[in-house]
């Protein structure tokens, strides 16, 4: 256990008003200004800054409150505990598995920490689109500067490790700009485990910045609490219906019943969609749910002759976007470039295949260096996400078919990884799908990779940002959301979390949902406080 | 547990179960109690023995004790899953551990525990290569599940050259 002081402790023996799990049981009905739901990147910027305007605000959160003295850097307790589904959350076909948290802070708490501004050819895609002229550049920017100072975003100047370094060699062998990811740290050790925690408080997550404002402030917060459904009358919401949890998230037991004013959705996608969805929301032109996103990403693994180690030091610090920017964005698919890092369970589980392969592979763990690719999805008539549905236990569902046109970027994705990595000094190369060996050389790879089937299931696919499904538009046939946040049937409805996005975004989403829900955020507050606030 | 979930996972294994046979809620199911029972511990030694293959123990009592942590850790693993994915896996394991669900969906003729590791292994190719959504996905439950629950012990960091996190 770490010996760092833990913020969260503290508050606790402050006396901040958080209940559910282990801590005090909630009572049967709470009455309150504001309920948001969801802890994460845009529930803890509306909380600080509702907290701030003065108006009692009640957070709800599914998963725990674990804090840095919880946090061990072992995956065997941080994916049970901070992720949901176990870090095994997949798609209905199971062809992706998701990577989401599931604990106080959301995903912050567990994110790699990569930050960028939403790009502005996506911001101009919505603009032209989905009718959000107020969506540019130039009237957000004023609202990311003020969250990358209030969670200290800056580019990161300490060397990359190895496993980025290798990204940025093989890119510039090839002439492929690469450029360093700024990250959300104040003091940061350079550990690495951020993935699973960050045990010295140094990653600026909702969990330690924005979540225990709010608390100060006299927010009360419930964990392992559900949100399970509204109850709605004549175009508004009258209540939130919730359920505290067992110790696994699987009993369920006591209701909890919270009326308020105004109600702020920001459980994330899928599971913001899910609520509305048992709600029975009204859904007149059959948007809710649709258009959800994925960023789809294909790996390529490598064996390096020196030791790379991709567990150690600080994740994802250099990037490549030059297959963003070299196409028009409605063309063929384009993809990010980042260098993941790696942990036991999660590489001994990616490995591919069994028996001597896997084991000779396994046994290359220091030395391996993988890439991925972000696909951008969202921005063709062929690459309309997926729909979030509801299972016959009312749990969610995410069914994301991955279409030929998104298969054949993953295709292209993986030839310039491969190409990269032999550039960068790779003695093999191994596309993760399973028709795919270990190749030696840059040709043997290009002309086996373009032979492969690109199907799902065969090539492995995963996902860390999902996004979409409760969409932002300038009229509701478009969209669940208006573009100031309200949902557009119900008046008292706020959504606040990356569900908002009407395609994905085009790189690492959490800066995108700080700063969208930094505007939107200080606008409700002002509808509903008459106070102008704005985040420390 | 619902026929229905399973059938979810995947409408192009529906000739699967029907060969499988349609009494799947006869069968003992793969988990008991949010562990696995019997015949789950008997579809997951096997899987184990030909998926870890060359990492295992080779000394046949070291390697069986290394099987037993592993199925230890497969009902640590287990229990953290959602109600629904216990479902399924429950379901999965029943079919995988019965005689006509183990020759339909692993093409494996002889029982797991009297099958050698490599027909298991060329079960597990089929599977992984079959073009039947079921046999994928049950292939793909099945070794990220083995190797992810193997290597969450600290015990076999070694064989990673994983010296584990640094301390604070």
């Amino acid at each position: 256990m770490s010996q760092l002081k833990d913020p969260i402790r503290e508050g606790l023996a402050r006396g901040w008003k958080v209940m559910g799990g282990a801590l005090a049981q909630a009572p049967d009905i709470i009455k309150c200004d504001v309920v948001i739901i969801g802890s994460g990147a845009g529930a803890g910027v509306t909380a600080e800054l509702l907290a701030k305007a003065g108006l009692q605000v009640v957070i709800v959160e599914e998963g725990p409150l674990k804090s840095s003295s919880d946090f061990n850097q072992k995956e065997s307790e941080a994916y049970p505990s901070l992720y949901q589904e176990s870090a095994a959350r997949k798609t209905e076909d199971k062809a992706i598995n998701i990577l989401q948290g599931r604990c106080v802070g959301g995903s912050t708490t567990v994110n790699w920490t990569s930050s960028f501004r939403t790009p502005g050819s996506t911001l101009k895609f919505w603009q032209e689109r989905f009718g959000l002229g107020g969506y540019t550049t130039q009237a957000l920017a004023l609202y990311f500067a003020e969250v990358e100072q209030r969670l200290n975003i800056t580019p990161w100047l300490v060397p990359p490790n190895e496993n980025n370094d290798l990204l940025r060699k093989g890119a510039a062998k090839l002439g492929i700009p690469a450029s360093a990811i700024s990250r959300n740290v104040k003091g940061c050790w350079n550990l690495g485990s951020c993935g699973l925690g960050c045990p010295t408080n140094a990653k600026q997550s909702m969990l330690v910045t924005t979540i225990p404002a709010a608390l100060d402030k006299g927010a009360q917060l419930l964990t392992e609490t559900r949100a399970e459904r509204f109850e709605l009358a004549n175009g508004r919401v009258t209540a939130l219906l919730c359920r505290s949890l067992g110790a696994h998230g699987g009993s369920a037991s006591g209701a909890v019943k919270i009326v308020a004013r105004h109600y702020v959705l920001a459980g994330g996608a899928i599971n913001s969609p899910a609520v509305l969805l048992r709600s029975q929301a009204p859904d007149p032109h059959g948007v809710l749910g649709a258009r959800t996103f994925l960023h789809p990403v294909v790996m390529s693994s490598s064996v390096f002759a020196q030791k790379v180690e991709a567990w150690n030091g600080a994740p994802q610090t250099i990037y490549s976007d030059h297959f963003l920017e070299t196409q028009a964005i409605d063309g063929p698919i384009g993809y990010k470039l980042e260098a993941p890092p790696l942990h036991p369970v999660i590489f001994a589980s990616t490995v591919p295949g069994f028996g001597q392969g896997q084991h000779d592979l396994l046994k290359s763990f220091p030395y391996n260096h993988t890439l991925l690719a972000l696909l951008r999805d969202g921005f063709h008539d062929e690459s309309r996400g997926g729909q979030v549905k509801l299972r016959s236990d009312n749990s969610a569902v995410l069914d994301y078919p991955l279409t030929d046109y998104v298969m054949e970027g993953g295709r292209r994705a993986l030839l310039s990884m491969m190409e990269i990595q032999f550039a960068a000094g790779a003695k093999q190369v191994l596309p993760l799908h399973e028709m795919a060996q270990p190749y030696t050389s840059w040709a043997q790879a290009r002309d086996a990779v373009n032979a492969l089937p690109m199907k799902p299931l065969l090539t492995k696919v995963v996902s860390a940002h999902v996004m979409g499904g409760c969409g932002l538009a300038g009229s509701e046939r478009q969209g669940v959301t208006r573009p100031d946040g309200v949902h557009w049937q119900l008046e008292n409805l706020s959504i606040h979390d990356g569900s908002l996005f009407p395609t994905s975004i085009g790189a690492n989403p959490q800066l995108s949902v700080y700063g969208m829900v930094n505007r939107l955020a200080q606008g409700l507050a002002a509808r509903l406080s008459g106070r102008s606030v704005t985040l420390a | 547990m619902q026929r229905r979930t399973l059938l979810k996972l995947g409408a192009a294994s529906a000739a699967v179960l029907l060969v499988a046979g349609g009494a799947a809620a006869l069968l003992q199911p793969g988990l008991a109690g949010g562990v696995l029972s019997p015949s789950g511990r008997e579809v997951f030694s096997g899987v184990g023995r030909a998926v870890l293959d060359k990492t295992l123990p080779a000394d046949e009592g070291a390697r069986q004790i290394a099987l037993n942590g592993l199925l230890g850790r497969i009902d640590v693993l287990v229990q953290a899953l959602p109600h629904h994915a216990q479902g399924e896996l429950s379901q999965l394991l029943a079919l995988l551990a019965s005689a006509a669900g183990r020759r339909a969906l692993a093409g494996l003729n002889q029982p797991w525990h009297q099958a050698s590791v490599a027909d298991i292994q060329q079960s597990l190719q089929d599977m992984r290569l079959s073009g039947l959504a079921l046999r994928q996905q049950a292939y793909g439950a099945l070794h990220d599940i083995t190797a992810g629950a193997y290597f969450s012990d600290p015990a076999s960091w070694a064989l990673l050259g994983y010296p584990g996190p640094m301390k604070i």
